[in-house]
């Protein structure tokens, strides 16, 4: 729902609707995907507890054919999601009307798909499509929550910032250190010099996803001005002291730019599971469907 | 020391920028820090790096700080120049060059490795995005693609051919690999009688889009029994009934225990109205248990000559009878309070005459010899106790008779004082020559006897009559064939094993019947107490094979190994 603005916000707060901006596709056309996806699981349970087959509840009762026949289609129409992301010149309809679908039918489809069991489960081929289904939903579910969460948050961290400025930002200050790393001993020099040759921005998965470095030269060189000015010897403390504020500031920014890269992490990260597992799902849903007819 | 420092900048490939200043000092400080005679303002040298400096064997350059001196490319801590040589200090080279008039020495500073632009620096160094650090869906997709492609669908395709059936329940082939990847195929577990083969697909699944044939079942199951007789009209019910697969009521994969299908729909399909589509079979219609069956209709003995038997109602009118001309008081014997018998007082309950068979299902036949004689002697001549009739055949209970008094008219020894002296002479005596009169006596005497014995067997009250319909009527004596039902029920399966918990007086009102044509079976009202239907909350749910069978062996083979269905 978007709200009008508000006529004088209040200093600090944010306004009402921007937790709304970042959520539009749950929202899209007042749920409107959200309702034919209820609408169709609801039709589904009835006609599974309506229907009384001869012997138990199956896959193969008409019923069981009906739901599977669906289930496969939808899981083919949201795969194919992934190609209609990238297709940037299609006029196959709005990104945010497709993503709020996929997400609302993909949701729906947990229904239909355990409706099709019959709640029968084994050790083979047609459980493992099944559990790997709901691997893909759940990391899918995990993907709703971080593009829930995860936006605002980066809105906050940033601060009216970009990345390339804050990037530019650091790359100017590691030119203001050197400059003001002239007069000072080497040690702190080397200090100074490792700080700014290892910038450690991104890296590996770890490290961006959690926004840990535990090995961060800025913040080695922190602690080494520090130490420094804290001993006392006067002669140091200006010179030090104009590399300790650029540190300082150096690394605030830092500490933004990969809050930033850890954040983007997140919202990438679940897709590494929820893509390869959903092919997975694709190969094990062929197997299953080609059973069924080897075997009618 | 007078020394003239140049400093040169490049800019581009061939353009040389010179900005040369005169240093006089007697050592050339080379750094970092503002008081070096020489700055080299690079935060990569060292605050104080080198000394350049005149000594006795000519210019000699010394490393003063951490960082490495490199003197015409060789590391050095410190040496002797000369015009030509070159010096790398850190991002730095020196050159020693000829000095012009009026200097003692002459060198060139340059820079050679520029740190260039920050940001781009900063770029180089920046990994940002999973991408960056290795991370491919596309390279997972893909295998996780072709891995399931190939463990699911690939090898269990491929092994498909090579799937050995199971023929006869005594050949069952060891489990090998390709039994494990066809399990991998298997939607749900075999019923359990089948479990032994469950990795055999191809025993039952005969080929492609192909639903089980009836053939597979029958290659173990042949003989299984039909549901109709064989000569009966049943009209289009038999084909209707010949064109059913046996998968049909027989679903496999549904777990150990769900083989058949029990649900009453599958017998309604037929049963609801059956009256009208073969309404020689004689059945009555059958919607739905309970509220649906009809009345239990028994059957009895109609005439136990034939014998014939008939269907009766119960509740019915006319009310069932069961003919089986026995003369049978079942409240006579039932007396709560007992009474005396030949072995003392005596309580009888039902289990004294009705003994379960083995397994329990039903009862062993009442005979006289089982149930009966205990009591009920034969005894016909009251100084004799101790013989009695055969039982159950008139004709040999008349000679038996006969004989009997013959002999003891010709073996003697008869107490009976109105006995002639022949009969009545002592045991062992050889029998005297008797005149033609005393014979005649003799025979007459027994004949008697005989006759009067018969008399007391034939009796009205007394002998048969006690318990069988007899006939005298063209002068014999006969007594009407018996005929006891073992079952009123026959097309049900009533298991007394499985009701032991009741006592029988709840379903059969027994102590009140007086005579053997009662017909003592509860209706179906009495079931339904307990029983309830297929969907029952709070009653035993219960369907048609609760109670009755489909496949009946005494109809002979349902479906013949030719059938290709």
């Amino acid at each position: 729902m978007r709200a009008n603005l508000p006529a004088a916000a209040d200093a600090g707060a944010r306004p009402a609707h921007e937790e709304d901006r970042h959520t539009p596709f749950l929202m899209y056309r007042r749920f409107f995907y959200f309702k034919i996806a209820l609408a169709a699981a609801v039709v589904s349970i009835v006609l599974y507890y309506g229907y009384r087959p001869r012997g138990e509840p199956y896959g193969g009762t008409w019923v069981g054919y009906l739901l599977g026949t669906v289930g496969a289609l939808l899981i083919l129409w949201l795969m194919w999601f992934g190609y209609r992301k990238r297709a940037y010149a299609g006029n196959q309809g709005k990104l945010e009307a497709w993503l709020s679908a996929h997400v609302y039918f993909g949701l729906g489809l947990l229904v239909v798909a355990t409706l099709h069991t019959g709640f029968h489960f084994g050790w083979n081929i047609h459980t493992a499509a099944y559990a790997l289904m709901c691997l893909v939903i759940a990391s899918g579910a995990f993907g709703i929550y971080c593009y829930v969460h995860y936006p605002p948050l980066m809105t906050q961290n940033r601060a009216s910032t970009t990345m390339p400025q804050m990037l530019a930002r650091i790359a100017v200050l590691n030119d203001e250190l050197r400059a003001a790393a002239m007069g000072i001993d080497d040690a702190s020099a080397r200090l100074v010099t490792r700080s700014i040759d290892n910038t450690e921005i991104g890296g590996r998965t770890w490290q961006q996803v959690s926004g840990r470095y535990p090995r961060c030269a800025t913040a080695a060189a922190l602690a080494g001005i520090d130490a420094i000015v804290a001993s006392g010897a006067p002669e140091r403390q200006i010179g030090y002291r104009r590399l300790r504020v650029l540190l300082d500031e150096k690394a605030q920014i830092l500490g933004r730019v990969r809050r930033d890269i850890s954040y983007k992490a997140m919202m990438d990260i679940w897709l590494y599971v929820h893509v390869p597992l959903s092919f997975a799902l694709l190969a094990a849903l062929l197997a299953h469907v080609v059973s069924v007819f080897v075997y009618w | 020391m007078q020394v003239e420092v140049t400093f040169l900048t490049r800019r581009g490939a061939d353009a040389i920028m010179r900005k040369s200043q005169t240093v006089t000092a007697d050592a050339l400080r080379f750094g970092r820090g503002s008081d070096n005679e020489v700055q080299l303002p690079d935060i990569r040298v060292g605050l104080h790096a080198a000394v350049l400096a005149e000594r006795e064997a000519g210019i000699v350059v010394e490393q003063s700080g951490d960082l490495a001196l490199r003197i015409n490319g060789a590391s050095a801590a410190s040496g002797t120049v000369r015009s030509g040589d070159r010096i790398h200090l850190g991002p730095y080279e020196i050159v020693i060059v000829d000095p012009p008039q009026g200097f003692d020495a002459a060198i060139t500073v340059e820079l050679l490795q520029p740190l260039g632009d920050a940001m781009e620096r900063l770029l180089a160094q920046s990994r940002i995005g999973l991408v960056q650090a290795g991370l491919s869906r596309r390279r997972w997709s893909w295998a996780l693609f072709v891995l399931f492609a190939a463990l699911g669908l690939a090898l269990p395709l491929a092994v498909y051919p090579l799937g050995h059936a199971v023929k006869s329940s005594n050949a069952v082939p060891p489990v090998d690999a390709i039994d494990f990847v066809n399990l991998s195929w298997n939607p749900g577990d075999l019923s359990n009688p089948h479990r032994f083969f469950a990795q055999n697909c191809a025993t039952c699944h005969r080929g492609v889009l192909a639903a089980v044939p009836d053939a597979a079942c029958l290659t173990c199951h042949a003989g299984i029994g039909s549901h109709l007789a064989a000569n009966a009209d049943l009209g289009p019910a038999r084909a209707d009934l010949a064109a059913t697969r046996c998968a049909e009521c027989h679903e496999e994969h549904r777990g150990i225990d769900a083989m058949v299908i029990r649900a009453d729909a599958l017998c309604t399909d037929c049963h609801a109205t059956l009256k009208e589509t073969a309404p020689k079979a004689d059945v009555q219609d059958v919607t739905r248990y309970p509220q649906g069956h009809p009345q239990f209709r028994a059957t009895v003995v109609a005439d136990a000559a034939k014998p014939s038997f008939a269907r009766m109602m119960l509740g019915g009118d006319p009310k069932p009878v069961d003919r089986s001309n026995l003369v049978f008081s079942h409240a006579a014997h039932l007396i709560p309070t007992g009474f005396l018998t030949p072995s003392g007082h005596k309580v009888m309950t039902c289990a004294d005459c009705h003994v379960p068979e083995p397994g329990g299902m039903g009862f062993l036949p009442v005979t006289f010899e089982g149930q009966c004689h205990s009591c009920h002697d034969l005894k016909f001549d009251a100084d004799l106790p101790w013989r009695e009739v055969p039982h159950g055949d008139a004709a040999r209970v008349k000679s038996a008779v006969q004989d009997f008094y013959a002999r003891a008219a010709l073996e003697g020894g008869v107490l009976d004082p109105d006995a002639p002296a022949l009969v009545r002479r002592p045991v062992g005596t050889p029998l005297p020559a008797a005149s033609e009169s005393e014979r005649r006596d003799a025979l007459a005497w027994a004949a008697k006897r005989a006759n009067d014995a018969m008399g007391i067997i034939f009796d009205e009250k007394r002998g048969c009559a006690y318990c069988h319909v007899t006939d005298r009527s063209n002068g014999a004596f006969t007594v009407a064939p018996v005929v006891l039902r073992a079952r009123f029920l026959p097309q049900a399966q009533f298991d007394h094993s499985k009701h032991l918990a009741l006592d029988c007086s709840q379903c059969h009102d027994s102590r009140h019947s007086e005579k053997s044509s009662d017909v003592l079976l509860p209706g179906i009202e009495s079931c339904v107490s307990c029983h309830g239907g297929e969907r029952a909350s709070l009653k035993t749910r219960s369907t048609c094979t609760s109670c009755h069978l489909f496949h009946r062996q005494e109809f002979g083979p349902m479906k013949t190994a030719s059938a290709d269905k």
